[in-house]
């Protein structure tokens, strides 16, 4: 009998404190967004469902921007990110947790810190952006800082390591076997990659895609901070209407639209998955 | 198996069901308000005096005071004895005021006893009931040594609530290497210099600049000059012609040598590492602006903050302050200080310039409504 | 034909370590700045990120020079602290609960914890925001501290759950067996068992919370953490300390977690070797001639 209570004990304070923080400000994030006024005469909730619609359509420019600018660095990181952890995974030897450590060692920088360095590497007298212009990369009289390419290659430096780690934690695990058989049964390389692999380390994949693609959809540090007056995302817009706009109710209503639509996507892959494949192990959904 | 999965469906509902009520529940025995926010209540405190010691926290904008062991702070420290803390977390007005509100809604002022504010955001945050007023009998020097043309400002006629800490011109850095002819708040919207130009967040220093430039009088304004003015600025971004709004932060482009001309402040000529740049009087003039102490409701240490204010205004430890700090002293007869110590700084018209230089300048104002003008400046500045 | 698929022979075989190489050198580069320019003498004591004055260990001398910058780096480590001891008790308590328990709120419990993960962290910040504005709630240190808290739990789950689905239930059962006590096999078998794992946990929750910025941004109040210390003065001009410090911060964690392999790959090795079977006994020169 007490056997089949333990696990909400052991659940119980952990849980508490995820929904009294988590849970509750989401439903005072929604009540706010019901709200009207202002800070001088006070929000008063008063239904105001148009809130919704409002700040949907003021805002529709950044938050396509924002899919758009997260859609990119998640698929560079996707390319970058595979071959890297397959070379971690499968050909590193020795050095593989050396390999593996470099790669999370930005995350022990301030975020903010490395944000301001790629905005100092990438100012318009560095030397880097002199040899972009040389290769063409760059339009002679152009710039690489306040473009939306500055903003997709930090969005892309930042989250780099949420896309590694689910991609090396599954790689790590396949067997390498079955692309043995695979070979034997006379596939090429290429197929056996197509066939076997990739197929396999599908779940890491799209772990690694959310992981990826979320934060980045949020984000805001790297357009303040290597973008210009047209790179606006999402996240630039909350955080001036709660924080210098004080227009409490439209950030509400607009957090709640974003935070909708991830939860959109995010839920459509657990029902499709299973929470397990989620949180790593591909048998746990069949549970 | 279907027993299962109607107990599986079932579940999710009922959670979700359980969560609303506990978060209903929880709603309900909080915030009897129905309003939130609004404003504080209508009894104005007056600052108290009294013996000058304790602890004492200052919020001020950053490279706003001399630093270091022989800096005004540590002087203070060891004449009063009070142990001070001195935060340079203001960057911007508003972010700041977003920061602190919420507290000082609830009466308290987070620890802090001084806030260091420009003068229209003092004046919104006295007008919400979040500042304490003033007895001029506490504060002998201050009102001994301000300079005339400050006692009377138009936001606080009596200077019920604010002290003057330093003044400062909003006009156009230049690096005069790359851009030589830059002489005007319109040669900023000259189509060569696309994206090598930026402004200021700041709405009053930016848009009543440019409102200057098209010949139009700030302080006669019409919500309509604002919002065309705000227009004009609008295009302008979204044609690439402004790079970026910055805060603070304009001085690190003119470093790095992203810009050739930035609307900046006079007296930031020590944070700008570009030898090439120098802050030029727009044409049509420039705005005047300056950022005062004021106390917040539920400041500790009342009395030390007066007598820290106090200190402030003698004339040497003002003159340590400009010295550094570069901007334009509230204190009558720093400049014969100055003149002692460094004749160029008593010379230079950007720290104590003369009635002819600022002929043309406007001080800052607010739109007659505000709040479509901000909304609109909003949108813009955000991108 | 041979001379040609020797060189892209070559390359297919040292492609991915080069291409690895050039990866991970990318990453590294802010860091190597970071670094590089805390040694850069600047002329007015801020960064300008250029090293035509040459270098000097000035800044070094005086990483403890600036007050706001170490109280705001102590703000921080003190929150990182008391964060990743909560968080990581709670989250070992629930990932134990769910690896090692079957009971219905499962699907329930694992939303709980996956969302937040899933939530972009202006949301986060903006929804817990939200709340204290509501309840009129001072922010300060209290509310960074259930902020961050709330924010790692879940991470800690992550990890020390993938560290317990695959654990060897066998030395417990055998504990169990020579008459251990649930409590007692659970404190001398799993834990120091568990011990890596969680210990990477609190690892990732601590840097987790040093980290934070956007979240601490909204919930902070006036309290300054490192993160939000940089931010400030981001704009006017960062003291070259900020930059030492960095470098210090970055070292330090690089060696807590070099110990931390170190000993996962000794306690590795001792358990090999334990478990290796014993060498048979040199037979005497007598009983091999008899056979």
């Amino acid at each position: 009998m007490r056997q089949r209570r333990v696990p909400y004990w052991l659940l119980g304070p952990g849980l508490l404190w995820l929904f009294i923080f988590f849970v509750v400000p989401m439903y005072f994030m929604g009540e706010l967004a019901l709200r009207s006024g202002s800070l001088t005469t006070g929000f008063a909730f008063d239904w105001a469902w148009s809130n919704f619609p409002d700040s949907l359509s003021g805002n529709t420019e950044q938050i396509l921007r924002s899919v758009y600018y997260a859609g990119v660095a998640t698929i560079l990181a996707l390319l970058i990110a595979y071959p890297l952890a397959y070379a971690i995974a499968f050909r590193a030897g020795r050095f593989k947790l050396l390999l593996l450590f470099a790669v999370i060692a930005p995350f022990f920088t301030t975020y903010l810190i490395r944000t301001i360095a790629w905005k100092t590497i990438l100012s318009d007298s560095s030397p880097i952006v002199d040899v972009l212009q040389t290769l063409a990369l760059v339009p002679e009289d152009g710039r690489v800082l306040a473009t939306s390419g500055a903003v997709i290659a930090g969005l892309t430096y930042n989250f780099l390591p949420f896309m590694i780690l689910p991609l090396y934690a599954n790689l790590e695990r396949l067997d390498l076997r079955l692309i043995e058989a695979a070979r034997d049964l006379y596939s090429s390389s290429r197929q056996a990659f197509l066939r076997v692999t990739l197929p396999l380390t599908m779940p890491g994949i799209v772990a690694g895609v959310l992981l990826t693609f979320i934060p980045a959809f949020g984000d805001y540090i790297n357009a303040q901070l290597l973008g210009g007056t047209q790179q606006a995302m999402v996240g630039n817009v909350i955080q001036s209407l709660y924080l210098t706009q004080r227009d409490y109710p439209e950030a509400a209503a607009l957090s709640f639209l974003m935070m909708a639509l991830i939860l959109a996507v995010v839920t459509l892959y657990i029902r499709f998955a299973g929470t397990g494949a989620f949180m790593g192990d591909a048998d746990e959904g069949k549970a | 198996m279907s027993e299962e999965r109607k107990r599986s469906r079932l579940w999710p509902a009922l959670m979700a069901v359980a969560v609303l009520a506990a978060a209903l529940a929880l709603a309900a025995c909080g915030g009897d308000d129905d309003t939130v926010g609004g404003g504080g209540n209508d009894d104005v405190e007056t600052a108290q005096a009294g013996p000058v010691r304790g602890d004492l926290t200052i919020s001020n904008w950053p490279g706003y005071i001399d630093p270091g062991n022989n800096g005004t702070i540590a002087e203070f420290q060891e004449e009063t004895g009070v142990n001070v803390n001195y935060i340079e977390d203001i960057n911007d007005n508003e972010a700041f005021f977003g920061k602190v509100q919420p507290q000082l809604e609830q009466g308290q002022s987070g620890g802090r006893s001084i806030f260091v504010l420009t003068d229209w955001m003092a004046k919104q945050m006295y007008d919400l009931g979040y500042l304490q007023e003033i007895d001029h009998d506490d504060l002998s020097t201050v009102f001994q040594n301000m300079l005339p043309s400050l006692e009377s400002p138009a936001f606080d006629p009596e200077r019920r609530f604010s002290v003057p800490w330093q003044s400062g011109m909003t006009g156009v850095w230049v690096d005069t290497a790359k851009a030589p002819n830059i002489r005007s708040v319109n040669d900023l919207f000259d189509p060569q210099y696309r994206g090598q130009v930026t402004m200021l967040t700041e709405m009053r220093d930016t848009v009543p600049l440019v409102m200057k430039g098209d010949g139009v009088d700030p302080a006669e304004a019409t919500n309509e000059d604002w919002m065309n003015t705000i227009d004009k600025i609008k295009q302008a971004a979204d044609t690439g012609q402004i790079r970026r709004f910055t805060g603070n932060d304009y001085t690190e482009d003119l470093t790095a040598g992203n810009v050739v001309a930035a609307i900046g402040w006079s007296g930031d000529a020590s944070l700008i590492g570009n030898d090439n740049a120098e802050w030029r009087m727009p044409a049509q003039g420039c705005m005047l602006w300056s950022d005062n102490m004021v106390i917040p409701v539920g400041a500790p240490n009342t009395a030390a903050a007066l007598g820290f204010m106090d200190f402030v205004y003698e004339p040497q430890v003002q003159a340590d302050i400009t010295e550094y700090v570069n901007y334009v002293s509230p204190v009558d007869g720093v400049k014969d200080i100055l003149a002692n110590r460094d004749a160029a700084l008593a010379n230079d018209q950007l720290i104590f310039p003369s009635a002819e230089f600022q002929r043309n300048c406007s001080t800052q104002d607010s739109p007659p409504d505000i709040e479509p003008v901000n909304e609109a400046w909003q949108d813009v500045i955000t991108g | 034909m041979a001379a040609l698929s020797r060189p892209w022979a070559w390359l297919r075989r040292n492609g991915l370590p080069i291409y690895a190489g050039f990866a991970v050198a990318y990453m590294l580069i802010p860091i190597v700045v970071i670094a590089v320019f805390s040694f850069g003498d600047t002329p007015r004591d801020r960064l300008t990120f250029g090293l035509d004055d040459g270098f000097t260990l000035e800044y070094w001398e005086s990483a403890f020079a600036i007050r706001e910058l170490n109280d705001a780096l102590f703000t921080s480590l003190r929150l990182a602290a008391l964060s990743t001891v909560v968080s990581t008790v709670l989250g070992t308590l629930m990932a134990l609960a769910l690896v090692r328990h079957r009971f219905r709120a499962r699907r329930a419990a694992n939303l709980l914890i996956v969302i937040p993960m899933a939530t972009p962290e202006v949301v986060i910040g903006a929804a817990l925001l939200s709340m204290f504005i509501y309840y009129t709630l001072a922010l300060g240190f209290t509310t960074l501290l259930i902020a961050h808290i709330m924010f790692s739990i879940s991470f800690v789950v992550v990890v020390v759950r993938s560290r317990l689905i695959g654990f060897d239930r066998s030395l417990e059962e055998a504990a169990a067996d020579l008459g251990a006590t649930p409590f007692t096999a659970f404190r001398t078998v799993t834990l120091p068992l568990l011990a890596p794992g969680i210990m990477a946990a609190a690892l990732l929750a601590f840097a987790l919370s040093i980290d934070d910025f956007v979240i601490s941004n909204f919930n902070s109040g006036i309290e300054v953490t490192f993160p939000l210390y940089v931010y400030g003065v981001s704009l006017r001009g960062i003291p070259v300390q900020v930059n030492v410090l960095a470098t210090m911060l970055f070292a330090v964690t690089v060696l807590a977690i070099a110990l931390v392999l170190v000993q996962q790959r000794r306690a590795e090795r001792l358990a090999a070797r334990v478990s290796e079977p014993q060498q048979p006994p040199i037979p005497a020169p007598g009983a091999a001639a008899t056979s």
